[in-house]
């Protein structure tokens, strides 16, 4: 079964068309990557999956799921790291990760100490997300999103803005999620990125998916020695207006 | 009536689902409120001394009622009228539109109607807190008349969240912090000064009881003097079905536009 099916996906804002009408498939256990210039409907298709944007047309099920109609059963099942760190500013390290047990309904017990250990986090665990750094907010959006044990996580831009010390240990995170058999799909800009931990790819421009396969394919496909070739001979070298 | 909202709405909120987002609040309210009770707190005191005891020296009774105890149970009113709208002005839009709070929440299996609940049953609550925190002080100067005045805080909170649907209503409609003023100077201050708290409207011209009528603020001013002066159960009643009524007719407008704005 796949994870996520979409299916001649649309998404306009007014004049503005975000996404014109994509299939993809997102296959449970792989990590599923979006590559593509700024404003290529990157975040919009996440929007949809994880339901803060409506289906504009066509389908989209998330773990067999209509998202349109069972918003709340999928959003039950799903982790989502947003671009914006949108963490609870008033409340500590701890208590994002309780208030969010609350919200799925779970019982937190002890799977927020060990979330904590595991994002590295345990004495900041009484820290605003003001106190924390960069990197360290990252990892507390992406512990966040683990706290209802999703079958699928969705992670926008999950590295941008991150040195690369923070940037190797959310790989490293994602790594160890990959092999616990979680689902994952995220945005990204940077190549690397998509290479180490992207099983396949969608190279979107213009709200369509233009090319898609595993990084290798990518490389083969269109004779680049590496997938930044591929990104650039796909997208162009100039910059968007 | 369920179909019908369900109709309006798209789909009904889940209290479960509200309780756990106004508990959010909760939990930030007992970290901070030592340091935001007071000056909500404080504001219909120094309108009590000053109108109360300045002009109520000058001023001995109104239709019988000694002015001091007819202000104050007025004036109980307003605080809840104040502390619902503070909250569903600038409080929800710095959890809205500065701190992405309910993105966050809407990533969650909680919806918009659930929000729209949680943050009316959170304004009412902050509402009953200030008017009930008034209301003691009002018994302590001994303005407070009737044993009836014991079931005023059930009545807040129905004024609370009619204020607070309505602020919550404007603060998701209205997208701009600098168009905020306008609610309170064109809305909340007019309803604060004509809906006969400090001065009966019965020997004002007629067109001012209709313009009264259909005001909130009128209504719950009519529910806390009937409760605190002496009992009028009747009208206390009849206020409490319009506050009803007008807090329910609203509830569609903020979860269209908080969904407008938040998942469109």
């Amino acid at each position: 079964m796949n994870a996520v099916e979409g299916r001649g996906l649309r998404k306009a804002y007014g004049a503005i068309v975000a996404v014109d009408g994509i299939d993809f498939d997102v296959r449970e256990r792989e990590c599923y990557g979006f590559l593509g210039p700024n404003g290529a409907g990157k975040t919009t298709t996440m929007k949809m999956i994880y339901g803060l944007a409506s289906v504009g047309a066509g389908s989209l099920e998330v773990l067999g799921m209509d998202v349109a109609r069972q918003r709340r059963e999928v959003k039950s099942r799903i982790g989502v790291v947003p671009q914006d760190a949108n963490l609870d500013w008033e409340l500590s390290a701890r208590e994002n990760l309780e208030i969010q047990a609350r919200y799925h309904g779970v019982s937190p017990d002890g799977r927020i100490d060990e979330l904590l250990r595991d994002a590295v986090l345990e004495q900041r665990a009484d820290s605003k997300p003001r106190e924390l750094s960069g990197g360290m907010q990252r990892r507390l959006l992406i512990a966040r999103a683990l706290v209802n044990n999703p079958q699928l996580i969705v992670l926008d831009e999950p590295t941008t803005g991150l040195d690369p010390q923070a940037r190797l240990a959310v790989w490293g995170r994602l790594e160890r999620l990959k092999e616990q058999g979680v689902t994952l799909i995220l945005t990204t800009h940077y190549m690397e990125e998509a290479e180490r931990i992207c099983d396949r790819l969608a190279i979107m421009d213009n709200g369509k998916i233009v090319a898609e396969g595993t990084p290798r394919e990518l490389c083969a496909r269109y004779e680049q020695p590496n997938l930044e070739g591929v990104f650039l001979h796909i997208t162009g070298h100039g910059l968007r207006e | 009536m369920t179909a019908i909202a369900a109709c309006t709405l798209g789909s009904l909120p889940n209290p479960r689902m509200a309780y756990r987002v106004w508990r959010r609040n909760l939990l930030v309210f007992s970290k901070l409120w030592r340091g935001s009770l007071l000056p909500n707190f404080i504001d219909p005191v120094f309108y009590l001394l000053a109108m109360g005891f300045g002009l109520g020296t000058y001023l001995q009774s109104v239709n019988g009622i000694p002015y001091k105890e007819f202000i104050a149970s007025g004036l109980v009113a307003s605080s809840v009228m104040w502390a619902a709208s503070f909250e569903t002005t600038w409080n929800i839009y710095f959890r809205m539109t500065e701190n992405k709070l309910y993105d966050a929440i809407l990533a969650t299996p909680v919806e918009v109607e659930d929000i729209v609940v949680a943050e009316v049953a959170w304004a009412a609550t902050r509402a009953v807190i200030y008017g009930t925190a008034f209301l003691l002080i009002v018994a302590l100067f001994g303005f407070v008349e009737s044993p009836w005045a014991v079931f005023t805080p059930l009545f807040l909170a129905l004024g609370g969240a009619c204020f607070g649907m309505m602020g919550l209503a404007f603060t998701t409609a209205v997208n701009r912090i600098d168009l905020y003023s306008y609610y309170y100077t064109l809305l909340i201050t007019p309803l604060f000064l004509f809906s006969g708290i400090f001065y009966p409207l019965d020997r004002l011209p007629e067109w001012t009881h209709v313009v009264a009528w259909f005001t909130p603020l009128y209504h719950l001013v009519q529910i806390t003097r009937g409760l605190i002066l002496g009992p009028e159960l009747l009208s206390v009643l009849g206020n409490a079905v319009w506050l009803l009524v007008l807090t329910s007719l609203l509830f569609a407008i903020p979860v269209r536009a908080m969904r407008k704005r938040l998942v469109a």
